[in-house]
């Protein structure tokens, strides 16, 4: 690359000012080549094989054949499991994602007014989420059994009602939500670490103003910690596009076929379906049943369906983060 | 939270008003101080639980392990040194930190610059990068996986760890991202002032950003390493065969036959694999901070 | 700005190069000849022979003494065994070119796609050689171990399932013999089943529900002779009334115990691989399960008083009492071997030599896939292990045929099962149409085009 810029410098001005700007240019691509060959290298040549491969059949062994939008036809008319797949996909975007960040945000506004143990208090509150996973959901899980779970025991005490939780299909996704609030530590030490960010003196200028803690949190926290609430929402829409380990891993327990490693349960989406996420649905195409071809071409559906979204919430918070650096 | 605001009146009144308005605000915030605890034990309480669970588990015979039955019968430390005795633990407890560790420097050496170049520096296409960054973590990994893999079987390093360790050293996506939005907040001020200084931007980026971003860095690099720390399907795809390779999250499959786990032995060497990474975590905090006392000076 | 423009450009093509040069390694067709055998066995073999199985401790030594054994006749050739290996990930690695001579796979559902595409090699001219008389693999899996008449695996070991039944309940109930037909099971079952107060199940008979254990509609398919698939390769579920038969039985004994009751109780109870199990905590009177069942009930519940049958039949299909459903796993060579003389030599000993499959089933608790072992009285026997050895022997039992798509099919049926029984579907001949059309559908994608 280095090569390529050299030979082009023949018959270039030599003002000041161009010089400047070619050293500005040269610093960019200092800083970025390691990722420009990364990009190359585990982005452009995976994505360019997954577009061809989406138009073939393939089943991993033997050469891909092309079979032009036959994949595609297949996933938008004939498929009977990626519609619900798509649809238990799209509701855990919707829910998880925001409730997620909602309760982050609540816990790392709780940890940074809490004055005595606080490491305590931060290790604890981010441990779920250094749980090996497997190990994390089961537990999980276990505490919320119908039967002999703790949790519906506490419920039956008090005289509740006891729902069967990841046993019930109207449940079965809330729940995985309620899993997904536990390990929300992830999304409380990043809130964590860019609240401990925000510059003292803005608050204490905000005190002076005689700010309520509403408006404190409307006009100084939010604003100065949007980006990272930006990377919260878009890495949350794309993880939960993905969203896949957690679903099966829970979905073999609460049927009682706990493993070790995430085997799936014999019913795909247990119960009756509504755990079955639009990554393991890929998934179990592609590498159960060995249509590679046909998962390559639902991976494409769910990278444009991806894109679309994060370009749309880039567009919307392009005014707050501008707004953020505005202010600086 | 101070309240400097007093009622303009005669000065004893002033004073008095004052000291009972102090008072007020003191017992105020003793209050506050009460309930913030009382709802962060509560709330510590209940993500507790589950790792309780995996104690208890951790504790029991294998024949009450997994049972309805959550407290145990009978108690069994010596699980803790059967994993040893069954295991290779202390190697793959070196592969991990191997993996996690490499992984996470390759990773800061490649991402930082890269983050930095896409916050703070002003070049056209800038925008279209990030979001060329973001697509790099839309392709779902499963299907990415085949063509690296057979990339990987062509250079002849299946059965290491480096094709998991190797692809940091080309910018981590989720990393560069994370980055890029810690480097976001940091007033822009501070970099142009050593600009006109005539610094060059690799010391601007190394002596001006990088120590204001310290806590950011330090959680970027957390995640990386505890992701590397709990990943299960990267080290089964490439080095499930060479169990001389082995990292902790394949050694906790590992206490299974062929229709049965032996969950009283995984739940102890979870237990196991946690703690180096919580002692990690437990000692990092205090570069969180250190971050408040940075920003907090300047100014 | 014209400079500009030209830098990009030139960034991108090296960037093209770059990324064509990637391409074109990673595309590099795996090296796979499949060599035809010498016409005579080598009188000494030589080598290493890389050996990839997905059984761990127990098990997994269990095979090591068995490739010791191998390794002392044969002290030319030495085993790099890799243990507890994925199926998945294997196939893949062979996929992607790795040379791996011997693969111990439980994915019996997709020899089909081994053999067609040539990632497991054809036995078929080792066995003609070394003239190994077929003849004595059972029929199911000398069956399940061939795809269109090519022999590119054999058998090593598999699973029969049956009934337990727990005889204490039974006696209590006034019964002292298992049931033959289902609507025998369904009327113990009702007797056996005691609720509480409110209505909720304490102790169940029989749970019908899909998905519970090992209950699955091709567990039960030999009892009701109900078939996949049609001559022409096109379902056969909606054509065939042992399906219809099937779910009709079984939502009628849902019915019977209410369904929301029933998934209270079953959410209740214990893992299945657990010492919590229904059935060896006495919940449960009567489940089907493979013959592995019996190590468990020994290690975890051995007071426990049971028996063990072949599971009942439909009422009109008496005659197929004795079968069952029966799965195993096989062993091959892969299409990247190194040294496929060596590898047969395993696989044949793995797979046909008498004593070494007597001890690995003695070792593994499964059943031997080798007809003189099945005889032989080194093979451990006990009364509640013996009916699998006769399930497994019967004419009627049955397996799953090997399709272009794995068990998609089998996946595609059971989420319509899980519905029925939910009370989800109004009509089971247009549902089970429906499901015809989807399995059809889904099989035409991995057709030729």
């Amino acid at each position: 690359m280095t090569i390529a810029l050299a030979t082009r410098s023949a018959g270039d001005r030599s003002s000041a000012l161009r010089a400047r700007q070619r050293r500005r240019r040269l610093t960019v691509l200092a800083f970025l080549t390691p990722w420009i060959l990364g990009v190359l290298i585990f982005f452009v040549y995976p994505l360019v094989d997954t577009v061809y491969l989406s138009f073939t059949r393939y089943d991993l062994l033997s050469p891909p054949q092309w079979i032009g939008l036959r994949n595609y036809e297949f996933a938008f008319t004939k498929d009977p499991q990626v519609r619900q797949a798509a649809w238990n996909t799209l509701w855990l975007v919707v829910i998880l994602v925001p409730a997620r960040m909602l309760f982050g945000l609540a816990v790392a506004t709780l940890v940074v007014r809490l004055k005595a143990g606080l490491g305590v208090f931060r290790t604890v509150f981010y441990l779920p989420a250094l749980v090996p996973p497997v190990a994390g959901v089961l537990a999980f899980v276990f505490l919320f059994n119908p039967a002999t779970g703790p949790v519906n025991q506490i419920l039956g005490a008090l005289g509740l009602p006891q729902p069967l939780w990841f046993n019930d299909p109207a449940l079965s996704k809330p729940s995985l939500v309620l899993l997904g609030l536990w390990g929300v530590g992830d999304l409380m030490i990043i809130f964590l670490a860019s609240l401990l960010d925000v510059p003292r003196e803005q608050y204490e200028a905000a005190a002076l103003d005689g700010v309520n803690p509403w408006q404190r949190l409307r006009y100084v926290t939010l604003p100065s910690i949007s980006p990272v609430l930006m990377f919260a929402a878009i890495t949350g829409v794309i993880a939960a596009l993905q969203y896949f380990t957690e679903a099966v891993v829970a979905a073999s327990v609460a049927s009682g076929q706990a493993t070790t490693g995430g085997g799936n349960a014999a019913l795909l989406g247990y119960p009756e379906g509504s755990t079955l996420t639009y990554a393991q649905w890929l998934y179990v195409m592609g590498f159960k049943n060995y249509y590679l071809g046909y998962a390559s071409a639902l991976a494409v559906v769910m990278f444009v369906v991806s894109l679309g979204v994060t370009l749309v919430l880039l567009r919307r918070s392009r005014s707050l983060v501008q707004g953020a650096e505005g202010t600086r | 939270m101070t309240t400097l605001t007093a009622p303009p009146s005669s000065a004893p009144a002033r004073a008095a008003a004052d000291r009972r308005d102090n008072l007020r605000a003191r017992r105020r915030r003793r209050l506050g101080w009460i309930a913030d605890h009382a709802v962060g034990i509560a709330l510590a309480i209940v993500f507790l639980s589950p790792f309780v669970f995996i104690v208890l588990q951790s504790l029991m015979t294998s024949a009450q392990a997994l049972t309805g039955d959550l407290w145990p019968r009978s108690w069994h430390p010596e699980n803790y040194v059967e994993v040893f005795t069954r295991a290779p633990m202390l190697t793959y407890l070196r592969n991990t930190l191997l993996y996690a560790g490499l992984a996470t420097l390759l990773m800061l050496v490649s991402s930082i610059p890269a983050a930095y170049a896409l916050s703070r520096l002003q070049w056209r296409g800038r925008t279209a990068a990030l979001v060329v960054v973001l697509m790099m973590m839309m392709l779902p990994p499963q299907v990415t996986q085949v063509p690296i893999y057979v990339m990987w079987t062509n250079l002849h390093l299946t059965g290491t760890l480096w094709p998991l360790i190797l692809p940091n050293l080309l910018g981590d996506a989720f990393s560069i991202f994370l980055l890029r939005q810690f480097f976001l907040t940091i007033p822009q001020e501070y970099a142009d002032a050593a600009r006109v200084d005539g610094c060059s931007e690799w010391r601007v980026m190394t002596r001006v950003v990088l120590p204001m971003a310290k806590s950011g860095i330090a959680a970027t690099a957390m995640f990386l390493f505890f992701y590397c720390w709990n990943d299960f399907y990267g080290p089964l795809l490439y080095t499930s065969e060479n169990p001389d390779n082995w990292t902790i999250s394949l050694g906790l499959a590992s206490f299974r036959n062929l229709y049965q786990v032996q969950w009283n032995l995984t739940m102890a060497a979870t237990i196991l694999a946690m703690i180096p990474v919580l002692v990690v975590f437990f000692l990092a905090q205090k570069v969180f901070v250190e971050g408040i006392t940075l920003t907090g000076v300047k100014g | 700005m014209n400079t500009t423009r030209g830098r990009r450009r030139a960034l991108a093509l090296t960037a093209a190069a770059v990324g064509l040069t990637l391409l074109a390694t990673g595309c590099s067709s795996p090296g796979s000849t499949t060599t035809p055998p010498s016409s005579s066995a080598p009188a000494k073999l030589t080598g290493t022979v890389t050996f990839w199985h997905f059984f761990t401790d127990r098990e997994a030594k269990a095979i090591q003494t068995a490739v010791d054994a191998f390794e002392a006749a044969n002290p030319g050739v030495k085993v790099d065994v890799k243990s507890g290996q994925d199926d998945e990930k294997t196939i893949q690695a062979i996929a992607a070119g790795q040379p791996i001579d011997v693969v111990l796979s439980y994915s019996t559902d997709q020899i089909g796609k081994f053999c067609s595409t040539g990632a497991w090699q054809d036995l078929t001219p080792y066995v003609a050689r070394d003239k190994i008389d077929v003849g004595q693999i059972p029929a199911v899996p000398r069956d399940y171990t061939q795809f269109d008449g090519k022999r590119c695996s054999m058998p090593a070991l598999s699973d029969a399932y049956g009934l337990y039944y727990n005889k204490k309940m039974l006696a209590d109930a006034g019964y002292s013999e298992p049931p033959k037909t289902l609507s025998e099971l369904t009327a113990m079952a009702e007797k056996i089943t005691q609720r509480d107060g409110a209505g909720a199940i304490k102790v169940a008979g029989f749970v019908p529900s899909f998905g519970f254990y090992e209950n699955a509609a091709a567990h039960f398919a030999p009892s009701f002779g109900a078939t996949w698939f049609k001559a022409d390769g096109t379902s056969n579920i909606g054509s065939d009334p042992g399906w219809a038969s099937m779910l009709t039985w079984q939502k009628q004994l849902v019915d019977f115990y209410g369904y929301d009751k029933l998934q209270r109780f079953t959410a209740g109870l214990g893992q299945e691989f657990s010492a919590d199990n229904a059935f060896e905590k006495g919940k449960v009177a009567m489940i089907i399960d493979g013959e592995y069942r019996n190590a468990f009930i020994k290690a975890e519940a051995p007071s426990l008083d049971y028996g063990t049958a072949p599971f009942p039949t439909a009422d009109d299909k008496t005659d197929l009492y004795g079968g069952g459903y029966v799965t195993g796993n096989v062993i091959g060579i892969g299409r990247g071997s190194q040294n496929p003389e060596a590898a047969w030599a395993l696989i044949k000993f793995l797979s046909t030599d008498t004593a070494t499959v007597v001890a690995l089933s003695n070792g593994i608790k499964n059943i031997p896939t080798w007809t003189p072992a099945l005889q032989s009285p080194d093979l451990d026997k006990d009364p509640t292990y013996s009916p699998f050895l006769d399930i497994f022997a019967n004419a009627h039992s049955a397996t799953t045929p090997t399709t272009a798509s794995g068990k998609a099919y089998q996946d595609t049926l059971g989420a319509f099962a899980e519905k029925w029984q939910a009370g989800k579907v109004a009509d089971l001949q247009a549902g089970l149409a429906q499901v015809d059309q989807q399995i059809d559908d889904q099989l035409s994608l991995g057709a030729a085009p």
